[in-house]
């Protein structure tokens, strides 16, 4: 038995050797760094700079309320949007249900560049199709690149674009593992459609809900390619910026590793919390 | 309380039809289960009366009234699933009065209904669980309960005992019996088990491949059949067939030679239209119309291959010529394998079919 083990993990050793020094130590060495003051040379060991920096720091705090702004709206709008998709997939009435799967699932595989200028496209000033449709139906154009709110709103968009098919196919697997008979003894109990929706389907459907808000907290808590790409590195004036867009100014531009480090626990430690917090609300009633 | 009449019923799914015209009457406070084996259309038949298939020819009417166009709920049906149905996400209680809470019903009455059904089913206990913390049989209850909540005129169940163990059954198929007593409602009760159809009807329907071969009591089929199929699938073990040519012809009787048997003949008096001398023709013998020498009309040796014994009853499969035969015996007379003996047939213990399978009375 013992050496049917220790063949097994001689077999694993590559991996684990990779997943040592690429994760394992990465995780613990920036844990240590973000206890060094890292901007003088050498490091030196300074447990309260980048986390007394940081607790009072309003560069972080806007990157802050931006991120969570984003998740409290765009996560339940993308989730609502994702089930509405995922029971209009499932409708027996649907011709060409294949194609819509494939459509719903495209665009997680779309390159991320090339879908940011895509949107950026989509959205400019005077040349946008968004402003041309919004002209056309007689509402004024939005500067949504200069203004605070329209960008995040336009980040939002995009997010939910990009994400809510994915959604909708995970959703979509809940809905089919439903059993048919349930419904047909609701309908034998004069329980509406309506009804049968928000009394079956929903309260069936939780665990893969709560899965796929728990992915679209940890997705978002760690926002930074629309950001980055789409309103130009958090603009307008930092109205965009995300705690991972600041993660990257502090480490990659200012190459502060400690602060950044500091900044990586927190996204973490807050993914992690709002996850708990979320699991503990959806639980199980015994 | 209600009928319910099905009039030249056809089931199609796109062209294929799996329901050729089914005419069944059922009284008021009937017992009637449809038995056949799988796929003749008992489900889709009870799924028509229930209004969760669409009717593609024919009348259904329920209490006199036509339901072709009549909403599932307003047909005062319940249906009690072979998978259970129930909702797995609701107490048992929750389960029980979830359609009446959906539509508004005064909470003293459901309450009051939900007791009842707990009471009836002596489920009291379970009525904080989930469907997820219930045997099987719990399961079989909450799910009749739910039924009973609805107070319908006619009570639709397709195999609620086939995914239970066999003792369990048995206890299930009594209560269901009891159960049909104490509310004096019409039951339709689907099937493939004929021992569950001839111990709960009062009529049995035998389907197959989507027509009716024979509605009657269970004895009546069992004493009486119209064919050899039901010949055959009423009664357990099945009955013998023996093949057999008509040799001469008399007297409103027939005599047939058993062409397996070494030349051994049978004289079967008939009241009918006489086949024709050279037809062939299958005699059908249940194991258990299997008399001692000297006892019947014709007598054939046979050597037993397996006896099984029950205690009260042996069967003994015994091969005789290139036919297998199956003997009921007592358990004194029981064999062992290996043994030679003669068993006899009485005429009027023989039932008679054309090729076609059709009797010949
Ligand atoms: N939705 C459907 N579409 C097409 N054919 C169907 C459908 N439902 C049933 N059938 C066919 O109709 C016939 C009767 O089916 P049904 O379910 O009524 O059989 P059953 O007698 O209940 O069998 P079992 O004992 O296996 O439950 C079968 O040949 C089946 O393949
Ligand atoms: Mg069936």
């Amino acid at each position: 038995m013992r050496y049917r083990n220790a063949t097994a993990y001689r077999f694993l050793t590559p991996y684990l050797l990779i997943f040592a020094v690429f994760w394992i130590w990465p995780i613990i060495s920036s844990f240590l760094i973000s206890f060094q003051a890292t901007r003088t040379v050498p490091w030196r060991f300074a447990p309260t700079f980048n986390w007394g920096r940081l607790i009072g720091d309003s560069a972080f705090f806007n990157a802050l309320k931006n991120t969570l702004l984003i998740l409290v709206i765009q996560v339940p709008v993308m989730i609502s949007l994702a089930i509405v998709m995922a029971v209009l997939l499932n409708s027996p009435l649907l011709k060409a249900r294949g194609l819509y799967r494939f459509a719903f699932f495209a665009p997680v595989v779309v390159g991320e560049v090339a879908y940011s200028a895509v949107f950026r496209l989509m959205f400019s000033l005077d040349f946008g199709i968004v402003n041309k449709l919004l002209n056309s139906v007689g509402l004024p154009k939005v500067d949504w690149f200069s203004n605070v709110t329209p960008a995040m709103a336009l980040i939002m968009i995009a997010v939910t674009w990009r994400w809510a098919g994915y959604n909708a196919i995970i959703i979509l697997a809940g809905l089919q593992s439903i059993p048919e008979d349930v419904y047909e003894a609701a309908t034998l109990d004069r329980v509406s459609k309506v009804k049968q929706f928000f009394h079956i389907t929903l309260p069936l459907l939780k665990p893969v809900i709560v899965f796929c808000a728990v992915l679209s907290i940890i997705g978002t808590m760690q926002l930074f390619t629309e950001p980055f790409l789409i309103t130009e590195r958090g603009g307008p004036g930092g109205g965009t910026e995300t705690l991972g867009l600041l993660l990257y100014r502090q480490g990659f531009r200012s190459l502060n590793f400690g602060y950044a480090s500091a900044i990586a626990y927190t996204m973490a430690g807050l993914a992690i919390a709002i996850t708990l917090v979320q699991l503990w609300l959806t639980r199980e009633p015994k | 309380m209600a009928a319910v009449t099905l009039t030249n019923v056809v089931k199609r799914f796109g062209s294929f039809e799996v329901v050729h015209g089914a005419d069944i009457d059922i009284a008021d406070g009937e017992f009637v289960v449809f038995v056949g084996p799988s796929g003749c259309g008992k489900s889709t038949l009870l799924r028509m009366i229930a209004g969760l298939e669409d009717i593609s020819g024919g009348k259904i009417a329920i209490g006199g009234k036509v339901v072709n166009d009549v909403e599932p709920a307003d047909r005062g049906i319940a249906m009690v699933f072979q998978s259970y149905a129930l909702y797995p996400h609701m107490t048992v209680e929750q389960n029980l009065s979830f359609g009446l809470r959906m539509n508004g019903n005064p909470k003293a009455d459901t309450e009051r209904r939900v007791k009842r059904a707990a009471e009836i089913l002596c489920i009291d206990e379970l009525m904080q669980r989930r469907p997820k913390q219930l045997s099987g049989g719990q399961r079989q209850r909450v799910a009749i309960g739910r039924a009973i909540v609805r107070e319908p005129q006619v009570f639709l169940f397709d195999e609620p005992l086939s995914n239970l163990d066999a003792e369990l059954r048995v206890q299930m198929r009594v209560e269901i019996s009891r159960l049909h007593k104490e509310l004096g409602v019409t039951m339709v009760y689907v099937t493939h088990d004929q021992t569950e159809a001839m111990t709960l009807a009062d009529r049995i329907v035998v389907l197959k491949g989507g027509n009716v071969e024979q509605i009657g009591a269970p004895l009546d089929l069992y004493d009486d059949p119209a064919n050899r199929f039901v010949a055959g699938f009423i009664g357990s073990p099945k009955m013998n067939f023996i093949t057999a040519k008509v040799v001469e012809t008399s007297n409103s009787a027939a005599t047939v030679e058993l062409i397996n048997h070494g030349g051994a003949r049978l004289r079967k008096p008939l009241c009918k239209a006489l086949p024709a001398v050279g037809a062939e023709v299958v005699l059908g013998v249940r194991p258990e119309h299997f008399f001692e020498v000297g006892e019947g009309d014709c007598d054939i040796p046979v050597k037993a291959d397996v006896a099984e014994h029950l205690g009260s009853v042996s069967y003994v499969y015994a091969n005789a010529g290139a036919e297998e035969l199956i003997v009921e015996r007592e358990a004194a007379r029981q064999r062992a394998s290996g043994d030679h003996f003669t068993v006899s047939i009485k005429a009027e213990r023989a039932l008679l079919f054309d090729k076609t399978g059709a009797r010949i009375r």
